[in-house]
């Protein structure tokens, strides 16, 4: 079926960009990579009537690394542009890890990071990464601009808290803490192309007195669990915390039943992969 | 419905056209071109069997919109052969049996010769990495993953 019917607007400022939204309202959506977005107009899910181009706004194409600020990465940046990034590799391991987990490598020619969470699916593998590492959205419009912290970001499933006329311009990755080692573990019913049964994205620093855990598909939105956080502060036997923070992480989620698996299943998995994710990044041994 | 002049080359020939924004980049290919090689199975981008070469990298060219080829080159299955000779790759697949009913061979083409131009010695996970998202309903991937991994080693010589 041809796609349905609609302007093709392409707009070389930021401005620009947020004067078509203003104008268009509702109609307009903003075009990235389209894998998302063409698939959902294919299936006449959405139908906008604009679709807004920001590929040729050469401040979104930005993709940079700060020694004060971290990583700073433009809304037309794609997956496979952050994978080759070797900073990403070294110091943002569980973004790396997540950014290759998504789909496959032809996709993420064009798939960007910032698509996969304005499509805010409770399973962006993207997402539990950006919530571990403190992740800021960087947004536009013609009112002005803001910066959301990433916690923030995610409200519903397949909403966030962007506000009616605003576009994204970047996501901010503020350096992870000294020595800290993350990472990105999906549980899937293949090892590509397929939406996550579960993912777990980890973070581990200061002899394991800093962890973070942050999950998708178990949740409405990807969820981070702070409970875990206070875990480590305290101290005490590391296998014993693991199990604690096992059971945290159980206690935040509540999964659904669906093609991908039921919500036993999900819980069952969500505790391997945690416990999985958490032994290996704190040395002790795992399943 | 907007309309819009682009100018792209296709295996090296170049094109002016008017496209409409619906268009996809594999129907431009297949319908207004005539260029078949290109196969449209699913097009919401899980089988892989519409993927050319956008300016070198393999996308999905159901979910490109014609209009973005706009200045950019593309290559898709005919043009891989140069001067009636077949490339390494695909006497590979004639040799291995990657070959069943040929409905995916145009995809696993382009997106090998990409993957050998990119990486000219990949090891065997690379090559499952790079074919990751192309589906083949027959031959279960072993032979073409073999294929591509003897056309490697021939390049070697
Ligand atoms: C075969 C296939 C496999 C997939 N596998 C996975 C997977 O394993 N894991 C996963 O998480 N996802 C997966 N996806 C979903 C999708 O590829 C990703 O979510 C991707 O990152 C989306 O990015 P995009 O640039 O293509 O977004 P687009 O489709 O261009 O946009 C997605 C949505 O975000 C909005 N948007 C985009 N950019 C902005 C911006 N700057 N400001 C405001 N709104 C914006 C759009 O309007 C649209 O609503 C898959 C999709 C396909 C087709
Ligand atoms: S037709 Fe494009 S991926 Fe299936
Ligand atoms: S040979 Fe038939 S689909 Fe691959």
């Amino acid at each position: 079926m041809p796609l349905p019917k609609f302007d093709y607007l392409e707009p070389k400022t930021v401005q620009e960009a947020a004067d078509l939204l203003a104008e268009h309202g509702e109609e307009a959506r903003i075009f990235a990579g389209g894998t998302d977005l063409l698939v959902l107009m294919r299936e006449r899910v959405i139908r906008p009537k604009y679709l807004i181009d920001i590929k040729g706004i050469e401040e979104l194409c930005e993709l940079s690394h700060d020694e004060e600020k971290g990583i700073k990465i433009g809304a037309a940046v794609t997956l496979n542009q952050l994978i080759e990034s070797d900073v990403v590799r070294e110091r943002f391991g569980a973004l790396w890890n997540a950014a290759n987990s998504i789909a496959d490598p032809t996709l993420r020619n064009r798939a960007t990071l910032v698509g996969n969470i304005c499509n805010a699916s409770p399973a962006a593998d993207s997402a539990p990464a950006l919530l571990i590492y403190d992740a800021e959205v960087e947004v536009a419009s013609k009112r002005g601009e803001r910066t959301i912290p990433v916690q923030e970001f995610f409200t519903g499933v397949k909403h966030t808290s962007l506000k009616r006329g605003e576009v994204v311009k970047a996501v901010r990755v503020p350096n992870p803490p000294r020595g800290a080692r993350g990472d990105y573990l999906k549980w899937g019913r293949t090892r590509g192309e397929d939406l996550a049964v579960v993912g777990v994205a980890a973070l581990a620093a200061n002899s394991g007195k800093i962890v973070r855990v942050a999950l998708s598909s178990v949740f409405k939105t990807p969820v981070r669990v702070f409970e875990v956080e206070k875990i480590f502060e305290k101290g005490g036997p590391t296998n014993e915390r693991i199990d604690e923070a096992v059971s945290a992480v159980l206690n935040r989620i509540s999964p659904i039943s669906d093609v991908r698996g039921g919500k036993e299943y999900r819980m069952h998995m969500t505790e391997v992969l945690t416990r999985r994710a958490l032994s290996k990044l704190l040395g002790v041994g795992g399943d | 419905m907007s309309r819009h002049k682009i100018s792209f080359s296709v295996n090296g020939e170049r094109y002016e056209l008017e496209v409409e924004a619906n268009q996809t980049l594999l129907r431009l290919l297949r319908e207004d071109l005539g260029m078949t090689g290109t196969k449209c199975a699913c097009e919401r981008g899980d089988c892989g069997t519409c993927t050319v070469l956008l300016d070198g990298e393999p996308v999905k060219s159901c979910l490109v919109l014609a209009v973005e080829a706009d200045g950019r080159g593309v290559t898709t299955i005919e043009g891989i052969s140069k001067g009636g000779e077949i490339t390494p790759l695909q006497r590979a697949f004639i040799e291995h049996g990657a070959v069943q009913c040929g409905f995916c061979t145009p995809a696993f083409i382009v997106a090998g010769e990409a993957l050998l131009k990119r990486n000219p010695h990949p090891t065997e996970e690379e090559v499952k990495e790079a074919i990751g998202g192309i589906l083949c309903r027959c031959t279960g991937y072993r032979q073409i993953i073999d294929a591509i991994m003897d056309a490697s080693k021939k390049g070697e010589k």
